[in-house]
């Protein structure tokens, strides 16, 4: 456990701006073990699977070309083949298996009427520690929501926008501008002073007491609507009050934010898009602002141009249907690795913020998926999965591992429940937790 | 649901099989199906005899219209069990719908449910914006909204919330009203009444809640509805606050009810439909026409119990569309529709390649407007909805003419303002696929693509989306390995040969090629590669054209289908749902009265408006406390 004073040292960096309710937060900061964390980052559009595989099982093993920007972390992370999602087989190439990277459930098909899907594993993971943080969670991305209903397919293209569903008929909103996600983070952060979070929750108190009298107007279906207004509002009323200033204050941010680090609300290109909404998890979880957080590279189906990658000269969805081709296979693997580059970037920046005795990194499970294992089949088996750190010491990292085609990918997802401290019987289709991930 | 009737009959020239029958739907459902939908324990659960029956074309219109689908999207039969030809799934197909619509209208026309909504990001930055009196776009600040229904960003069924949203509305209502409290127009807005000799605070305040609720609710508010936030005012007042500080705070709740936040419209408790309160209406004709709320003409009308009169209907439609919130309107429904909202994202055309575009603010934007101003003054001016399709005018801009490489007709002192023009001779500039906007978003950011202009024009346009690639067949649309890549068309032509590819491509590709006289920005081009373009095709039914001014005849020849699907989606906008069959009987009885009317625009608003789903409820029975499981 560090000493308060190289904690100090850490606040000089911090700059002007910070009020005293920070002070007394880093001060008082306790040492009890650090939390666990958990963000998925999703990359659209599978992997060409030649150049993904990892030669070698168990701890023997080489990391391949796509992963080789993870050479300095490799003891770090936990590479996963062969798994799949039973449940996104069928429907369409796209929105079926991505919607379901996280539920391993079938979405219904609609263009919006009976939107379905199951929980996600890391709002599962959210809402077993909603109380002790001031967001619930982070959905990020760097692309809005794909617009409209695929006519082709018959599916609204919201499937294909969100990995992140708080129940089976709830897809969260992303934010997609880095500035205001910063905010969001240092205002959480920061909390409000005591009669500022009293009069907040005066005001959405009162303001419940009117969604209560509209709850008793209106019919059934909508009331299902006012319902979920309500618990958001309750909810947004309690981390008003937890993140306040006062006595009330249960939380306490692991790290400062420096109130200068605002990143541009206009990233120049994707790749600094991507990088700043890395900064963003890290800085997340070094402050302890949530311990739950997703990504998506891309909707499914992105079509994002990759031409500012030397070597390629088209976009992610069109590479990724090669049709064999040589020259394509070839862009393809490179669009792979440089998303592997941005992962690789997030586990480093996390394994540099020191926790202790432990790095951030350590005591997180960062997953790495894509939901088809070749682009060009729409296959949902053999998913290119990696995992990485060790989830508060529990994940036993540094391996390749190998299991059957029939091992289900909600079995990767028990055994992250376990690590993270919100154990389940079962996840979705789960047959049990994914042997040789966890310590024993 | 209608919309997806015609794919065939639009490439086949319209020649539906003389009389296909229902024992001849019976007989290809038992040769495909019955092996694994007859016995006991059918798969699925499905069993044949469930649509055995002509009634069930009624009673079972769902189930109907569910397993057509499957079928059309070759999900059905599986894999390995042998599969109906194209033609004969699209002759059954057809059959279905027909018959399903058929017998849903043949009791006449029914409004559906209402359904309570957020506001999405757009409605509530105009909301608050027109609210408040102030100019501020508060949109940004939120999440985009995902679409459902008909394909557009306000269907109440995917206006989710997100812890996200609560944060953002708490916030956003901070913000909105601390600057309009700096605002002279707003305050004037707000600050109705002031406390002063024989006025104590209370009474002040009172005055103030009871224009501004009213307003911030689109409805008469009770005086129990306005109790909570006197006690927020008097609240602030107690910790100190000034009278107007503490105005304010009340004002922060009531933008974060869902009074505010959401429409909500009165239930129909009985069990027949019935119309809608006057200030629903007001609200429904709003965001239709305006994406805002209701002004005070409107809510006079309401008061009055004047929005029941059509011919008052009539008016207001007029009235509203030239008002300037009409461009809201305008911009909201044709880049949902057109797809166009994307140009500024991914589909964008590439910077590097095209450096002159993505340099030229100005006239990025001039692209982006043009079919927005363009549907809008067709509209405004009622004029014909084939101007979509072909039309001796647009909107021009110097920047669009020197784009074009024409000679425009422009206002002089106006080039740089969008406005009315009349086209020249032969500018193959006119209608909506003569617009950069469409030829863009339709393309690959790096190169153009007849497949995906092909696939648009018959999903945006003719409102027939072509049936998902079956599995497993990648599009090919490079040279084979080693081989020297031909020219685009000389690559598709590979791809009818392969007769699974040709089954689709034939009828998807033909518009693609006419429309390759346009590069990635909507530039004139004649070659492409240092080769000539081909701009020739040939429909399915032999119809042949060559570039796209011949295209754009073929495409009037089919005004009709058009039509229809403007309407569907014009309609499932007003409605801000997905339509069902009930509803398809109300696209048949407006798009009537739009051919009856010379395909005048604004008869196709003034049917939506006077429609039966738009002015009706559905009845609801009176809502219980949830069953126990």
């Amino acid at each position: 456990m560090k000493p308060a004073l190289s904690r100090r040292s850490v606040l000089k960096g911090a700059g002007v701006g910070l009020s005293l309710p920070w002070l007394e937060a880093m001060a008082a900061t306790p040492s009890a073990k650090p939390p666990v964390r958990l963000a998925a980052l999703y990359m659209p559009n599978g992997v060409n699977v030649d150049s993904w595989i990892p030669k070698g099982r168990g701890r023997d093993w080489e990391l391949s070309k796509t992963l080789s920007p993870l050479e300095s972390l490799k003891n770090q992370v936990t590479v996963v083949s062969n798994l799949w999602n039973a449940n996104s087989k069928g429907g369409d190439g796209h929105y079926v298996k991505e919607a379901a990277i996280l539920t391993c459930s079938t979405i219904k098909k609609t263009p919006g009427a009976d939107i379905g899907n199951g929980v996600s594993v890391d709002q599962m993971a959210a809402q077993s520690v909603a109380d002790q943080t001031p967001l619930p969670s982070l959905e990020l991305g760097v692309t809005p929501v794909a617009i409209g209903v695929d006519a082709v397919v018959g599916y609204t293209r919201v499937y294909g926008s969100h990995i992140a569903w708080s129940n089976a008929t709830t897809p969260l909103a992303r934010e997609i501008n880095p500035r205001s996600v910063y905010e969001r983070l240092f205002r959480a952060a920061s909390g409000q002073s005591n009669n500022s979070a009293k009069m907040d929750t005066l005001l959405l108190d009162r303001v419940m007491g009117d969604a209560n009298r509209l709850r008793g107007q209106v019919g059934a279906a909508d009331r299902i609507r006012i319902d979920e207004y309500m618990s958001l509002m309750r909810s947004l009323e309690q981390r008003v009050q937890r993140a306040s200033a006062g006595t009330q204050r249960t939380w306490k941010a692991r790290a400062p934010m420096d109130p200068k680090a605002t990143p541009p609300e206009k990233p120049a290109d994707h790749a600094e898009h991507v990088r700043l909404m890395m900064d963003m998890i890290a800085t997340a979880f070094q402050t302890d602002t949530t311990r739950v957080a997703t990504f998506m590279f891309g909707n499914a189906v992105s079509n994002v141009s990759f031409r500012f990658l030397e070597g390629v000269s088209a976009g992610h969805h069109d590479v990724s249907h090669h049709s064999k081709e040589a020259d394509k296979l070839r862009q393809y693997q490179l669009i792979n690795q440089w998303h592997i580059a941005q992962y690789a970037y997030l586990l480093q920046r996390l394994s540099e913020m020191k926790e202790g005795d432990s790095t951030v990194l350590d005591n997180s499970m960062v997953l790495f998926a894509s939901a088809l294992s070749d682009g060009n089949s729409h296959n949902p088996h053999r998913l290119p999965i990696v995992l990485g750190g060790r989830g508060g010491g529990r994940i036993d990292s540094g391996q390749h591992l190998v299991y059957t085609e029939d091992d289900p990918l909600a079995n990767l997802y028990v055994s992250m429940l376990d690590a993270f401290g919100a154990p389940v019987e079962r996840f979705a289709d789960s047959t049990g937790p994914l042997a040789g991930l966890l310590k024993s | 649901m209608a919309k997806r009737l015609l794919f065939a009959a639009l490439l086949t020239a319209a020649s539906l099989p003389a009389q296909y029958t229902f024992p001849q739907a019976q007989a290809f459902l038992k040769q495909y199906c019955e092996k694994c939908h007859q016995d006991q324990a059918p798969a699925g659960g499905f069993r044949l005899s469930r649509v055995a029956d002509p009634a069930s074309l009624t009673s079972d219109a769902t189930k109907w219209l569910s397993l057509t689908n499957r079928v059309k999207n070759g999900e059905m039969p599986p894999k390995g069990a042998p599969a109906p030809p194209i033609d004969a799934k699209e002759k059954f197909g057809e059959f279905v719908q027909e018959a399903v619509h058929t017998a849903a209208c043949a009791t006449g026309v029914a409004p559906g449910r209402s359904l309570i909504r957020r506001l999405n990001r757009n409605e509530y930055a105009a909301t608050v914006r027109d609210l408040l009196d102030m100019h501020m776009d508060l949109a940004k600040s939120f999440p985009t909204d995902g679409a459902g229904g008909e394909g557009f960003d306000n269907a109440a069924e995917t206006l989710f919330l997100s812890p996200l949203h609560s944060e953002k509305y708490l916030e956003v209502a901070k913000f909105a009203v601390e600057f309009a409290a700096k605002e002279y127009k707003s305050r004037a807005r707000i600050f109705v009444a002031k406390p002063g000799p024989g006025v104590t605070p209370d009474q002040a305040a009172r005055k103030i809640f009871d224009v501004f609720l009213p307003r911030a609710f689109r409805r008469p508010v009770t005086e129990a509805e306005t109790t909570p936030y006197i006690e927020l005012f008097r609240a602030a007042q107690k910790q100190g606050e000034t009278f107007d500080n503490a105005i304010l705070f009340a004002l922060r709740g009531v933008l974060v009810s869902p009074n505010f936040l959401f429409r909500v419209e009165t239930p129909n408790l009985s069990s027949e439909p019935k119309p809608i309160d006057n200030y629903a209406l007001a609200s429904r004709l709003s965001y239709f026409l305006w994406g805002s709320m209701p002004d005070e003409l409107l809510t006079d009308l309401a008061a009055k119990g004047k929005l029941q009169d059509p011919e008052v209907l009539r008016q207001i439609v007029r009235i509203m569309l030239r008002n300037d919130r009409s461009v809201d309107f305008a911009q909201s429904f044709v880049e949902q529709w057109l797809h166009t909202r994307e140009l500024s994202g991914d589909k964008a055309p590439d910077a590097k390649l095209f450096p002159e575009f993505t340099k030229d603010e100005d006239l990025r934007s001039d692209i982006r407007y043009q079919p927005v101003l363009f549907f809008r003054e067709v509209f405004l001016q009622n004029l014909s909805l084939t101007n979509f399709l072909d039309s001796k005018h647009s909107i021009g801009t110097s920047k669009l003419a020197k784009h074009f490489g024409l000679k425009l007709a422009l206002r002089p002192n106006q080039t740089s303002q969008p406005h009315w023009i009349e086209l020249p001779e032969n500018s193959n500039r006119g209608g909506l696929l003569g617009m950069p906007a469409v030829l863009s978003v339709s393309s690959y950011p790096y190169r153009t693509s007849p497949v995906l202009r092909g696939a648009w024009v018959l999903e945006s346009i003719l409102g027939t989306p072509p049936p998902p690639p079956p599995a497993n067949v990648p599009p090919l649309e490079e040279a084979p390995a080693g081989k020297a890549p031909g020219t685009m068309k000389e690559r598709l032509a590979q791809h009818r040969n392969n007769a699974v590819c040709a089954s689709c491509h034939s009828r998807i590709d033909p518009f693609g090629f006419a429309l390759e006289n346009y590069d990635v920005t909507g530039k004139w081009r004649t070659e492409d590669g240092g080769k000539p373009i081909d701009a020739s095709a040939e429909l399915l039914d032999g119809t042949r054209f060559d570039g796209p001014a011949e295209m754009r005849k073929v495409l009037m020849e089919r005004k009709d289908l058009f039509v229809r699907h403007l309407t569907n989606k014009m309609l499932g906008y007003a409605l801000g749902r997905g339509l069902n069959i009930k509803d398809s009987c109300t696209v048949d009885a407006i798009v009537a009265k739009v051919k009856q009317n010379n395909y005048r625009g604004q008869t196709l608003l003034e049917e939506i408006v006077l429609s039966v789903p738009f002015r009706q409820q559905a009845g609801t029975p009176p809502a219980k406390e949830p069953a126990k499981k």
